[in-house]
């Protein structure tokens, strides 16, 4: 990961995997990616992509989740496993919500609806890459987004300098939603992080809770601006002043 | 037979055959008068016919009674002899003819032995009693042989005849058993019946698709009186023009009437043969209600998987084209101009995309059970996005939404309430004319939640009613005015019945009045209550 002169401004190339069956998708990825200013591979299968990924580490892998072989779950699995840093994000097909909420369980840091925006894309792959990049980091005391700011350690929550007050569970999941910004998170993986691991089909309970916290953090709680829905999959808290930020999955109906 | 087709309790093909003769021999002369009357030309001859045979009959007889006389005069035989051999010509007289020669045989041999045999001979007296005594125990007897020998005749005939008919029956049921299911439907089975029992014209009417089949060349009005039969309710037979007409029942109902004309003993054989008429028309009808079913369930499953195929195949080299399109700005040294095409590229083809997402989500709505996952949440917001984001496709026109109570909170799927409502609104602009408005209100009543959304576009026509909602249904215009897929509305209100609720067109007269589709959700109740997993079958019938 050594810097080297391109077009764009980058400091550092990002190194990409993009993993997918058919040849003309791969192709268009690989150029446009490259032309945005990412350093990219490209292979074919999921057995492929794990040989490249043990003989080299890559910040992210753009996988696939309808492939031939091992298939895109199985390979997300085995390649969190082999790289815990690499970001991986999912290509997945509308309809198809039990895929994505099974990829997201395998290890996927985030996912894209075909057929998606390479504008979408890109945000969504410097998202990953920033958390990923940032997880090692040792975690901030305050937690800022939009004019929220949390002061993990003092269990205190400001809104535009105004405190506000929360019920612990919900400081813990507004705290889990702010620590892991701009990657959907399942309802599955909500319920375990913050209540326990023997939690996990509580959806009601789970949306309970988000209710109460989008009235009291968002400034109109039917169109929320932080903690946003991803349809049938779970939430993605989203910092509403990050330019970077992807745009919200939910396309329109 | 009789036993096995239930229905028919006066069918005696069978009937006792000794009344048969009685009833056969007092009609053969009323028949010819019968005949007289009818057709006096053809009649009168078949009638001279008849008599002419009967004479020759009993002229050949009275030939062997003379012969008999003269032998016996001849040989002085006594009465004794000369009765018995008389006897003898009577019987043969019975066996080869009719009753009227036997008994003129018989008249003429008591004669005979009265002139020839009795005392004082020569003359027709008699002088003993026990001579008449004698005369009348021969008469008497003559006559009784010649009543038993025409019965066992007659019986021996009427058995035939019925062994035939069976035979007949048999062959006919025999050549329509295997008939193909196409033949079948195209009522070809009538041309087998044709000339069965002597008929020369066969009308079938079908009550299931009022249509009437006809074999041969009727004289008369056979497929009036067919169908009138089944109006009236009424089996017929009218022996003047020889037709006869008998209804088709299956387990009860009636289900046509077959006609016949020139049938032979129509009393009789009309009844089996309407039987047989009946059982084919009832396998006809399950055949085509099969095929029909058959046909129209193939058909929706490939309109559902192409639509599906379609969606799907388009979905990888669109993500390629906008891949594609997108990184042509980024790979840089592009002109203004051309920076301009590539984002048409790449804003065409991801409508494109949303497109066929939508597709993709009807397609899959429409053949699968939809499962509602229920949640609180505000209507009003989310209706307020919905107009919005419709607002900004159709600039042509103003979307007035007016906002009920606020925040009005609902128990449903949103994401399917989203796309329900979102289809009804796509609806409302591209029916009606640029530039007119379309308003959205809610109401709150009793038993729930009520959306409305109107525009002012042209009247639905009354064929177009109620069929709007079936599945690929599309109004007779709507090809020229908009495209679709026909599955929205159907979708629509299978999601409105998932969730207990209804869509409907609001009652609507001629005129200008303003088209309003209705959509309701019924009140839940919000507490203790899990994600609902109550899945509703719609189909296009529950309308």
């Amino acid at each position: 990961m050594s810097p080297q002169p391109v077009q764009k401004p980058t400091v550092q190339p990002i190194s990409v995997l993009v993993v997918d069956d058919e040849f003309a998708l791969r192709k268009a990825l690989h150029k446009s990616l490259a032309a945005g200013g990412f350093t990219v591979e490209e292979a074919s299968n999921g057995e492929e992509a794990l040989l490249f990924a043990q003989r080299r580490p890559f910040d992210l892998v753009l996988l696939d989740i309808n492939m031939p072989g091992l298939g895109g779950v199985e390979a997300c699995r085995r390649l969190r496993e082999m790289a815990p840093q690499t970001g991986i994000v999912m290509v997945t097909v509308r309809d198809a919500e039990n895929d994505k909420v099974e990829a997201l369980e395998a290890g996927a840091d985030d996912y894209v609806t075909k057929p998606f925006r390479l504008r979408e894309l890109t945000a969504r792959l410097r998202a990953v890459l920033r958390r990923t990049r940032t997880s090692d980091a040792p975690r901030p005391a305050v937690l800022t987004a939009g004019d929220l700011e949390m002061d993990v350690e003092r269990r205190l929550l400001r809104r535009g300098g105004q405190p506000v007050h929360l019920a612990p569970r919900e400081f813990d999941l507004l705290a889990f939603m702010m620590r892991n910004q701009d990657v959907p998170l399942t309802h599955a993986r909500l319920l375990r992080s913050v209540w326990g691991p023997e939690y996990g089909n509580e959806l009601e309970y789970l949306r309970s809770y988000v209710k109460m916290l989008r009235r009291k953090i968002e400034r109109d709680s039917s169109k929320p601006e932080y903690i946003l829905t991803e349809p049938w999959v779970g939430y993605r808290f989203r910092n509403p002043s990050d330019p970077e930020a992807p745009p919200p999955s939910v396309e329109d109906t | 037979m009789q036993g096995g087709l239930s229905g028919w309790t006066s069918v005696d093909l069978f009937d006792n055959p000794v009344s048969r003769v009685l009833m056969a021999r007092s009609l053969w002369v009323g028949a010819a008068l019968r005949c007289l009357r009818v057709t006096p030309g053809g009649a009168l001859r078949k009638a001279g016919k008849r008599l002419w045979h009967a004479a020759k009959r009993a002229f050949v007889g009275g030939l062997f009674v003379a012969a008999i006389t003269v032998v016996c005069h001849r040989l002085n035989a006594n009465f004794a002899v000369a009765s018995l051999l008389y006897l003898l010509v009577v019987v043969a007289q019975s066996l080869a003819g009719d009753f009227l020669p036997a008994l003129c045989v018989s008249l003429g041999a008591v004669g005979c032995l009265d002139y020839f045999f009795t005392d004082p001979l020569y003359t027709f007296t008699v002088a003993r009693a026990v001579d008449v005594v004698s005369l009348f125990s021969f008469a008497a007897t003559a006559m009784v042989i010649t009543e038993l020998v025409l019965r066992a005749r007659a019986e021996a005939q009427s058995a035939r005849r019925d062994r035939e008919r069976w035979e007949r029956l048999y062959q006919l049921s025999q050549g329509l058993l295997p008939m193909k299911p196409q033949a079948l439907r195209q009522m070809k089975f009538l041309d087998l019946f044709l000339g069965v029992f002597g008929s020369t014209a066969i009308c079938l009417f079908d009550a299931d698709t009022a249509e009437v089949h006809t074999v041969g060349t009727p004289r008369g009005a056979l497929q009036e009186r067919t169908r009138d039969a089944y109006v009236s309710g009424r089996d017929a037979d009218d022996p003047e023009s020889a037709v006869s007409v008998r209804r088709l029942q299956v387990a009860g109902r009636a289900r046509g009437a077959i006609g016949f004309e020139s049938l032979e003993d129509p009393k009789l054989t009309s009844g089996p043969l309407a039987i047989l008429a009946a059982a084919l028309i009832e396998r006809t009808r399950a055949l085509r209600d099969a095929s029909e079913a058959a046909a129209a369930a193939q058909a929706e499953v490939y309109r559902s998987a192409i639509l599906d195929a379609l969606a799907h195949e388009f979905k990888t080299p669109l993500a390629t084209i906008l891949a594609a399109a997108g990184g042509l700005p980024e790979a840089g040294s592009l002109n203004a101009e051309q920076l301009e095409m590539a984002e048409i590229v790449e804003a065409e083809a991801s409508r494109l995309g949303n497109l066929t997402s939508r597709l993709l989500r009807m397609a899959r709505l429409d053949r699968e059970d939809v499962r509602p996952r229920l949640e609180a949440f505000d209507l009003t917001a989310i209706l307020a996005q919905l107009v919005e984001q419709q607002a900004r496709r159709s600039t042509d026109h103003r979307l007035h939404f007016v906002r009920g109570p606020i925040p009005l909170e609902v128990r449903a799927d949103p994401e399917l309430l989203r796309l329900a409502i979102s289809q009804l609104l796509e609806n409302a602009c591209k029916y009606s004319q640029p530039g007119s408005t379309v308003n959205i209100l809610t109401e709150e009543g009793a038993g729930g939640v009520a959306i409305r959304v109107s525009n002012n576009g042209s009247s639905i026509a009354l064929a177009d009613q109620q069929r709007i909602f079936e599945r690929f249904y599309r109004g007779v215009d709507a090809g020229r005015v908009a495209p679709g897929s026909g599955l929205g509305l159907f979708v629509a209100r299978k999601i409105a019945a998932a969730h207990g609720g209804t869509l409907e067109l609001e009652g609507q007269e001629q005129g200008d009045n303003p088209v309003t589709f209705r959509f309701t959700i019924p009140v839940r109740k919000v507490e203790g209550e899990c994600v609902a997993t109550t899945s509703t079958k719609t189909n296009s019938a529950t309308n």
